[in-house]
């Protein structure tokens, strides 16, 4: 395994991201801390409670969810399509580096992104709630996990993606409504049928519920999050490395 | 002595369209091989391929005995590539580029070999800025400095000089020459063909996927290079018939042409008889032979 290469890739996608910080780290930050503003402060979400916590506790771990999948995977699919677009693609393709050594350096440098911007927002989230932790290593398997699949899955978007629409389209069109309908501001036990069924079936509902559960120790069903998101890496590693290993969209 | 590099019977194919067709070709260790042809010929492909940008369709290629079949990514810690297309990324300097570059290629940034290739390509003082500011030819020096930043021993070099101005273009061929003498192989494609007759050691042309000529350039130049004697007379005057045969006179009278080739009557011979005719020559010019012509010529099908 070429490590230099690995490591510098990495290091690449970070110092990426850093040179702008305003638009990857900062932007994505403040529209977090709007919702808490707006749904926890101006929606009175500090009154009433949701599965015995405060609604404002409650959203947190769903806007954590939220910006780590967000932002792990615009980084990672904007990376890979502006390689594309600027050709510095043939840069990698010509050197030394293998499936193995493209997936951890794109998708490591998405993760560091995805999870700094979720620890930021749940410091933030701290001004509001303070800190609240039960279960350390369930919330550390999700945040993990979560970064891992988006970074993977933005990853892919990315190969995929012959034009810019395109990239935007899973974001737009798969990622919003998921999230937004994931259970993020509601509790999907409070719907009334057959929406609470039809909501089971959106995968985000319960990984934002394992999530949930490892933070505030509420909801059951984060075994159900964690098979759905172990499975969704599996079956994404498997794609990215095809992709990788037949030059899918990448070589012609 | 194992070759550098090794292609046998290569061909890609893009549904009904041939870039390459079956094409084998031998480089050897230390040679600059220039590699000729119009637009579109297969040059560019056939790089692509070796340097794993494009899908062979068929055929084997080594590099320094590396299958790149067997080990993909194995054969490639041995390459450069300048490719033909400018690309840089504009969130990083050149300095920066140049360590990335490296570090791909799982080498260190080594801070006094990149000094050196930005002194060699005139880049030292814009190390410190970003690659988004740089000029076209700049942009083009950085791209052979990234290339070289690992030290390669075989180089692809796809129209390295396009867009760079003559004097600096000067100085890259001199660059090149060092990395000859130092024993790294390069592989050349360039439209400027006095650049490949400045530095080739041998040369290929291809032609429609199809690889036709490899061959010595000294070599090629004696067998399919043309030499040009032009001489202008005071006025017009009537070639005795020996010179007839010799060469071509313009209706006027005026001008006199003739061509050597490989096998033809040496233009020494011809400018002789013709001060022996006793012919008011007023004034004689000779061009030498021009692999821009020979490569015409073997395009053309004139020659083989």
């Amino acid at each position: 395994m070429n490590l230099v290469g690995t490591r510098t890739l990495l290091s690449k996608e970070v110092r990426r991201f850093l040179r702008v910080p305003g638009q990857t780290v900062l932007q994505p930050l403040i529209s977090t801390s709007l919702y808490f503003v707006v749904f926890g402060f101006g929606l009175g979400g500090r009154q009433h409670e949701v599965e015995g916590v405060t609604y404002i506790s409650f959203i947190v771990p769903g806007l954590l969810f939220l910006g780590i999948a967000n932002n792990a995977f615009m980084n990672a699919s904007s990376s890979i399509f502006i390689c594309k677009m600027q050709g510095t693609l043939v840069d990698l393709l010509v050197a030394p580096l293998g499936p193995l050594e493209l997936l951890i350096g794109f998708v490591s440098g998405a993760m560091v992104r995805g999870i700094l911007v979720g620890v930021l927002t749940w410091v933030v989230a701290m001004f509001f709630t303070g800190f609240q932790l039960v279960n350390p290593l369930t919330t550390l398997l999700f945040i993990v996990l979560t970064a891992y699949v988006f970074a993977l899955l933005g990853f892919l978007a990315g190969i995929w993606a012959e034009k810019f629409e395109q990239v935007n389209f899973f974001p737009t069109f798969l990622m919003l409504p998921m999230t937004f309908l994931g259970g993020v501001f509601y509790s999907v036990q409070q719907l009334p049928e057959p929406w609470r069924t039809v909501s089971l079936f959106n995968p985000v509902v319960h990984m934002v519920a394992g999530l949930r559960h490892g933070m505030l120790g509420i909801e059951q069903t984060s075994w159900f999050g964690l098979a759905l998101l172990l499975g969704a890496a599996l079956v994404s590693t498997a794609t990215g490395w095809w992709m990788l290993a037949t030059g899918y969209r990448l070589k012609s | 002595m194992t070759a550098v590099l090794e292609i046998e019977k290569l061909s890609k194919t893009y549904k009904q369209f041939t870039a390459l067709d079956s094409v084998s070709l031998t480089i050897e260790r230390g040679e600059i091989f220039a590699l000729l042809g119009p637009n579109g010929a297969g040059k560019t492909t056939l790089i692509g391929c070796v340097c794993g940008l494009i899908k062979k369709s068929q055929g084997l290629i080594r590099v320094l005995g590396a299958d790149i079949d067997a080990d993909p990514v194995k054969a490639r810690y041995n390459i450069g590539l300048v490719p033909q297309e400018i690309n840089f990324d504009p969130f990083f300097t050149v300095r920066e580029s140049l360590e990335i570059q490296s570090g791909y290629f799982g080498v260190p940034a080594q801070k006094d070999h990149i000094d050196s290739l930005l002194k060699a390509l005139t880049l030292e003082d814009k190390a410190n800025q970003t690659t988004r500011s740089l000029s076209g030819g700049m942009k083009r020096r950085l791209l052979i400095a990234k290339a070289l930043v690992h030290k390669p021993k075989l180089v692809f070099l796809d129209e390295p000089t396009a867009g760079v101005d003559v004097e600096l273009r000067r100085d890259l061929w001199a660059y090149v020459q060092k990395l000859r003498e130092a024993g790294t192989t390069v592989v050349l494609t360039t439209h400027y063909l006095e650049e490949a007759e400045a530095l080739a050691d041998r040369v290929g042309i291809i032609s429609k996927g199809k690889l036709t000529i490899v061959e010595e350039k000294k070599s090629l130049m004696k067998r399919l290079g043309e030499r040009k004697l032009q001489v202008t007379f005071k006025n017009a005057v009537t070639l005795p018939e020996a010179l007839q045969k010799e060469g071509t006179l313009t209706a006027d009278g005026m001008t006199f042409t003739a061509i050597e080739r490989a096998g033809s009557q040496p233009l020494a011979d011809t400018l002789g008889r013709l001060y022996a005719a006793q012919l008011p020559v007023s004034d004689v010019s000779m061009s030498a032979a021009k692999l821009e012509d020979v490569l015409l010529r073997v395009l053309s099908g004139e020659a083989t």
